[in-house]
C-alpha cells in the first residue's frame, strides 16, 4: 500500500500536522488481549451491588425482558447499521421504526410520532421548546420528574424561554388561571406515582390559550385514557419500560407524539411510507427539511443520532406483549403496588398522598426513611427511593411477588 | 413487506405475564381507555418478522461501509457481552453511589482516558450523541463568559464546510451563527476569520481534520486569533479518528471537545443510535460541566455538584451502556493501539483515494482519514449523478459514501474507509467504483435505475414528503 | 408584465395587487416542491424580506417579497398541490397596497444575470 503512495512510512501522511504538535509527547498505554479486557471490566461490573428484589423506580424501571427481544435486536444488521440514509438497503430498520411510530401513536392517541429522542427528559424539553410559540413561557409543577425539570430548565434557559414551576403540595397538579404561560407541561403518572386528571388540566390550560404537553410512563397508557383522547397537543416520555434494561440510566428511549398540526415542526427523525419505482411499498426518512443537515441554524432541533436501536427494542417488546399482555403487565404492577402500600400502612407507615396512584407511591415514616432502606439493603433488597429523612418513593413491577413484598413488610415492621 | 400489524391475527398471543398472587386492583372506570390495538402474534411469528426485517438492513458486518464522517468501523462482539454483564445491565441509576462503585469507576476511568486522548482536564459523559455534546459544550461556553461578566458574546463562528449540527446546536444554545469562509481545500480562510472574530464572539466551532479530510495546518494561528478575541475554541470530534494518539486537540489550542463514542470508539450505531457524545474541557471550564460529576474521595467515588454548572442535559448520567463499550475498546487497544488505528485509517483513505485518483478528487495532496470526490464532471458528461453512482455501488455490495456533503463541494461523495477495512476490501471497492464509472459512459440508464438487487427500488421521496404517511391506520 | 428580483422571484401587478411567484430557474434549482409554508392573509410584508418558504425533499427556499404591503391573498391550491408552485406563471401570494422594491429587473435583464 505504501508503494502505491510512494511512501516509506505511513507516518509521512501526517506531514501537514504542525511539527510542534507532533513532537509533543504524551503517555500511551499498552493494549490488552480481549480476554484481559473482559476480566478487567467484569471485575468493575462485580463492584456493583445486585439485588434479589427491586422496589425503586423514579424514572428507571426493572421489568422482565423476554429473551426473544434481546435475541432479535442483537442481530448485527440492527446493531451496527448507521442512520438509514440509503433506503434501499435500510428497509428493515425503517419499517421497524415506522411500526414503532404507529405503536406510540396508538398508545398516546396522537397522529404522528418521531423515531426517538435521547430520553424522556430531552423529549419533554424539545416538545416544550416546539410549543413555546410567541408567548415563550412554560408552566409546570413541582411533581414532575426532577431530572426532567432540570433538563427543561437547561433547554428553555438556552433559548430564553421562561419557566414557572407551580407547587403541587397535595400531590396533584392544579392549574390556576392567569399564569400567562404559552405551554403547560404535566406528567401523569407524576413523579410520586399519582394519576393526574389530564382532561381537567387540559381544559384549564386550553381556556388560557396554552398548548399542553403531557409526559409520563407509557406503561400506564395500557390502562388509562391517552393524552390525545384527553385533548393534549403533544405526548412525551421515556419508553425504557418497554424492553430496555435499567443499565445505570441509559440508553433509554425518549418518545414524542403529537397532533397532526405539529407534523412539520417536530424535532428529530420521522419515517414515512411511500412507494418505490415499481409501485411497491417502501419506507424512507421523511419531512427532512425540518432537520439540521438541511436547515442548519433554522432547524427545529440539532438532533442527528437518536435512540433508534432502543425504538426497535420497544417495537419488538410491544409486538410480543400485545395489548392483552401489556394490560396484564400494567395491572400486575399496579396491583402489587397497592398491596405493598396497604401492607406498609398496616405496619406503621402512612401514605403521604391519599391519591389514586399507578405503580409508585410515597410513604411517610418520620425520621426512619434511611434506616428502613438500609435494613432492606442488608437483606439484598433495593428499597424505595428515600426522598428525605421521612418519605420514601416506592415502585412495584411484575418482577416482585407477594413473598418479596411480605419480606419488605416484615423488615419494615422491625424498623418502624 | 407486510407490517407487524398486518400480520396480526385476532386473539393470537405469546407472552404471558406471570399470574397475580395478590388481589387485583381495579381503577375507576372513568379514567380507563376503551381500546388498545397492538399486534397479536405468536413468539415465532414476531421473531420471524423482525428477523426478516434485519435481513433488509445493511450493517457493518455485511460489507464495506465507507460512509464519510460516520466512521463505520468494526464493532467488536466482546463489547456487547460486557455491556450486558448483570452488574452493569441491572444497575439501578438511583441506587446508592457506594453500592454502584463499579459504574462510577467506569465513568471515572473512561473520563480519564478521554481526557488523556484529547489533552483536556475534565470530562462529562452525560450527552447522548454528538449533537447533544455540541449543545452541552456551547452551554458551557455561555456559562463561562457569563461567569466573567461578559454578556455580549452572542455569536458563534462556524466554517461553511461544517456539519449541519454545528449551526443547529449553536442556535439551540441561543447563539447567533456567523459563517466563516473556506478556501479550496476547505481550510479556514484566516483573513475572513480575523475579520469576524471580535468582542461579540463566544467561540469558534471547528472540525479538524475538516469535512474534506484536510488537517487545518494553520490551527495554532487560528487558535491565536480566536483567543486574542477573547473567544473559546471548540473541537467537533467527529473526525478524531484521523489523529487520536497522534496529536491532541488540547495541544492544538482547543478549550472544549466533544467526542462521538459511537464513531471513533467503536460503539455500534444501532441503525441511528444510541450514541454517546462526551464533552472534555480545560480546567478553567470544568466548573461549568453538567451536573452531576463523579469525584474521587478517600471513601470511593461519589457524585458531586457545581454551583456554576451549565445545567443537566438529560436524565441520569447519559447512555451508560454505550460508554461501557467505548471503555472496553480503549482498554483493549491501549494508547498505542489507538494511534495505530488512526495511522491505518489515514493510510487506508489515502490508498483508496490514490487507487481512484483518476476520478475527480477534491483538493490537492494527501488526505487524512476521509476524502471527497466531486461527480460534477461526470454529471455534465453523462447525466449520471452522485446519487446514481451511490446506488450503483449498492448493487456491488458496497454501502455508498456520504452523498452531497460537504455543501461546499458540488455533487460530493465523501469516503471514509476506516482502519478496519482490509487492503482486499479497498481494492475491491476501487474496482467496483471503476466499473460504475465505466457504466456511466456506456449505459447511464442502468445507473439511473439502480439499485437492482435490493428489496425495493428507488422510493418516491417527494411523494413521501408531499403526502406524509407517518403511521399505519389501524 | 412580470418584473424580477435578484433572488429569483417575479412580481406582476394586476388589479392593484402584486402577484408573486418564483422564476423557472429557481424552480429548477429547488426541484419538486413538496410543501409550501404560505404566509397568513393580512400579514405585513416588507420588500426584500422572506415571508414564505418552499420545500423540496432535500432543500428549503425562502421567498422574499418583491413588494411591501400586506398579504391580500394566498394561492390556496398550493396547500394540496405544492408541486404547482414551481410551474411557470403560478402565483404563490399577492400583496395588497403594494410598494414595489427598488431595482426590479425586466425578464431580459433577469435572464442576463443567470449567465
Amino acid at each position: 500500500m505504501l508503494d502505491l503512495l510512494g511512501l516509506t512510512s505511513a507516518e509521512e501522511l501526517f506531514s501537514d500536522l504542525p511539527k510542534e504538535l507532533r513532537r509533543k509527547k504524551f503517555a500511551l498505554s499498552e493494549g490488552r488481549s480481549q480476554q484481559e479486557t473482559y476480566k478487567a471490566l467484569a471485575e468493575l461490573a462485580s463492584r456493583n451491588a445486585t439485588y434479589k428484589s427491586v422496589f425503586r423506580g423514579a424514572g428507571s424501571y426493572v421489568h422482565y425482558i423476554p429473551a426473544a427481544v434481546t435475541s432479535v435486536t442483537s442481530r448485527e444488521e440492527f446493531l451496527t447499521s448507521y442512520t438509514p440514509y440509503q433506503p434501499e438497503i435500510s428497509q428493515g430498520i425503517l419499517q421497524a421504526t415506522f411500526e414503532f411510530q404507529t405503536m406510540m401513536c396508538e398508545l398516546t392517541g396522537m397522529d404522528v410520532a418521531t423515531a426517538s429522542h435521547y430520553s424522556g427528559a430531552t423529549a419533554a424539553a424539545e416538545a416544550c421548546v416546539m410549543c413555546a410559540g410567541k408567548g415563550r413561557k412554560v408552566v409546570t409543577f413541582s411533581n414532575i420528574d426532577p431530572d426532567t425539570l432540570d433538563t427543561l430548565r437547561t433547554y428553555l434557559g438556552a433559548r430564553g424561554i421562561a419557566l414557572e414551576v407551580l407547587s403541587a403540595d397535595n400531590g396533584n397538579a392544579v392549574l390556576k388561571s392567569g399564569t400567562g404561560g404559552s405551554v403547560l407541561y404535566i406528567q401523569s403518572p407524576n413523579y410520586y406515582g399519582i394519576v393526574e386528571d389530564v382532561s381537567l388540566l387540559v381544559s384549564a390550560a386550553k381556556a388560557e390559550g396554552m398548548k399542553v404537553v403531557v409526559g409520563g410512563n407509557p406503561l400506564a397508557l395500557a390502562l388509562f385514557r391517552s393524552p390525545g383522547e384527553c385533548g393534549a397537543d403533544v405526548a412525551v416520555g421515556d419508553a425504557q419500560p418497554f424492553g430496555l434494561p435499567v443499565s445505570f440510566g441509559g440508553p433509554y428511549l425518549g418518545y414524542m407524539a403529537a397532533k397532526r398540526e405539529f407534523m412539520r415542526k417536530l424535532p428529530g427523525r420521522i419515517v414515512g411510507e411511500t412507494k418505490d419505482a415499481e409501485g411497491d411499498r417502501a419506507f424512507v426518512l421523511t419531512l427532512q427539511t425540518r432537520e439540521q443537515h438541511i436547515r442548519r441554524e433554522k432547524a427545529t432541533s440539532n438532533i442527528c443520532s437518536n435512540q433508534a436501536h432502543c425504538a426497535l427494542t420497544a417495537a419488538v417488546y410491544l409486538s410480543l406483549m400485545g395489548a392483552r399482555g401489556l394490560k396484564d403487565l400494567a395491572t400486575k404492577c399496579a396491583s402489587n403496588a397497592h398491596y405493598l402500600a396497604r401492607e406498609l400502612t398496616r405496619v406503621g407507615a402512612k401514605l403521604f398522598y391519599e391519591k389514586e396512584f399507578f405503580h409508585e407511591f410515597v410513604t411517610i415514616t418520620p425520621g426512619k426513611a434511611s434506616a428502613l432502606t438500609a435494613a432492606l439493603e442488608r437483606k439484598g433488597i433495593l428499597g424505595g427511593l428515600p426522598l428525605d429523612e421521612h418519605r420514601i418513593l416506592w415502585c412495584c413491577t411484575e418482577c416482585v411477588g407477594k413473598a418479596d413484598m411480605d419480606e419488605v413488610v416484615s423488615i419494615a415492621e422491625e424498623v418502624l | 413487506m407486510k407490517t407487524v400489524f398486518e400480520k396480526s391475527v385476532k386473539g393470537r398471543r405469546c407472552f404471558e405475564v406471570s399470574a397475580l398472587d395478590v388481589e387485583k386492583y381495579d381503577f375507576e372506570a372513568g379514567a380507563l381507555r376503551s381500546s388498545l390495538r397492538l399486534p397479536e402474534l405468536s413468539e415465532p411469528e414476531v421473531v420471524a418478522h423482525y428477523t426478516a426485517l434485519s435481513k433488509r438492513t445493511f450493517g457493518v458486518d455485511d460489507g464495506f461501509y465507507p460512509l464519510g464522517s460516520c466512521t463505520m468501523k468494526y464493532n467488536p462482539k466482546l463489547h456487547e457481552v460486557i455491556a450486558a454483564l448483570p452488574g452493569f445491565r441491572d444497575a439501578h441509576p438511583l441506587a446508592r453511589a457506594d453500592k454502584m462503585q463499579g459504574s462510577l469507576a467506569v465513568i471515572d476511568t473512561l473520563s480519564a482516558y478521554l481526557a488523556g486522548i484529547t489533552g483536556m482536564d475534565a470530562v462529562t459523559l452525560q450527552p447522548c450523541a454528538g449533537a447533544h455534546g455540541e449543545f452541552t459544550a456551547l452551554l458551557m461556553v455561555r456559562a463561562y463568559h457569563r461567569a466573567r461578566g461578559d454578556e455580549k458574546r452572542v455569536k458563534v463562528l462556524i466554517p461553511d464546510s461544517a456539519h449541519g449540527t454545528n449551526p443547529a446546536s449553536a442556535a439551540m444554545a441561543g447563539f447567533e451563527v456567523v459563517t466563516v469562509k473556506s478556501d479550496a481545500d476547505g481550510l479556514v480562510d484566516l483573513a475572513d476569520l480575523s475579520l469576524k472574530a471580535g468582542e461579540d464572539t463566544a467561540a469558534l466551532m471547528l472540525t479538524n481534520p475538516n469535512t474534506l479530510g484536510k488537517f487545518e495546518k494553520h490551527i495554532l494561528k487560528i487558535a491565536e486569533i480566536v483567543h486574542e478575541a477573547g473567544a473559546l475554541m471548540y473541537y467537533d470530534g467527529a473526525n478524531l479518528n484521523a489523529v487520536m494518539g497522534v496529536v491532541r486537540p488540547g495541544d492544538m489550542g482547543f478549550d472544549l471537545v466533544h467526542l462521538n463514542l459511537h464513531k471513533t470508539f467503536s460503539a455500534p450505531h444501532g441503525g441511528g443510535g444510541p450514541g454517546s457524545g462526551p464533552v472534555c474541557c480545560k480546567a478553567e471550564l470544568a466548573a461549568f460541566l453538567p451536573d452531576p460529576q463523579v469525584t474521587r474521595t478517600e471513601r470511593g467515588f461519589r457524585f458531586g455538584r457545581s454551583d456554576w454548572s451549565a445545567g443537566r442535559v438529560t436524565a441520569f448520567y447519559g447512555n451508560f451502556g454505550v460508554y461501557v463499550k467505548a471503555l472496553a475498546y480503549i482498554v483493549t487497544l491501549g494508547g498505542k493501539g489507538l494511534r495505530e488505528a488512526a495511522v491505518t485509517a489515514v493510510l487506508n483513505a489515502n490508498y483508496l483515494r490514490e487507487k481512484i485518483s483518476y476520478f475527480y478528487p477534491v483538493g490537492e495532496g494527501r488526505c487524512m482519514h476521509e476524502f471527497v470526490l466531486s461527480m460534477r464532471k461526470l454529471r455534465e458528461e453523462t447525466g449520471v449523478t452522485a446519487a446514481d453512482v451511490a446506488k450503483g455501488l449498492i448493487d456491488r455490495g458496497i454501502h455508498p459514501p456520504t452523498m452531497y456533503f460537504p455543501l461546499i463541494v458540488e455533487d460530493a461523495l465523501m469516503f471514509e474507509p476506516t482502519e478496519t477495512a482490509s487492503k482486499e476490501t479497498l481494492d475491491a471497492a476501487a474496482d467496483a467504483l471503476k466499473e460504475v464509472i465505466e457504466l456511466a459512459y456506456t449505459d447511464p440508464d442502468a445507473l439511473h435505475s439502480a439499485p437492482h438487487t435490493t428489496p425495493i427500488r428507488r422510493p418516491d421521496e417527494a411523494g413521501a414528503a408531499r403526502d406524509p404517511v407517518v403511521k399505519e391506520e389501524l | 408584465m412580470k418584473q424580477y428580483t435578484g433572488t429569483h422571484e417575479w412580481v406582476e401587478l394586476r388589479d392593484g395587487m402584486a402577484y408573486v411567484g418564483i422564476s423557472a430557474h429557481a424552480a429548477e434549482e429547488l426541484g419538486e416542491v413538496v410543501y409550501v409554508d404560505l404566509p397568513e392573509t393580512g400579514a405585513e410584508v416588507t420588500a426584500g424580506e422572506p415571508c414564505c418558504e418552499l420545500e423540496s425533499v432535500k432543500a428549503v427556499a425562502e421567498v422574499n417579497s418583491p413588494a411591501s404591503g400586506r398579504v391580500g391573498a394566498v394561492n390556496d391550491e398550493l396547500a394540496d398541490s405544492p408541486e404547482k408552485a414551481g410551474e411557470e406563471g403560478v402565483w404563490i401570494f399577492a400583496v395588497a397596497d403594494p410598494v414595489l422594491a427598488d431595482g426590479l429587473m425586466s425578464e431580459a435583464e433577469y435572464l442576463a444575470t443567470l449567465g
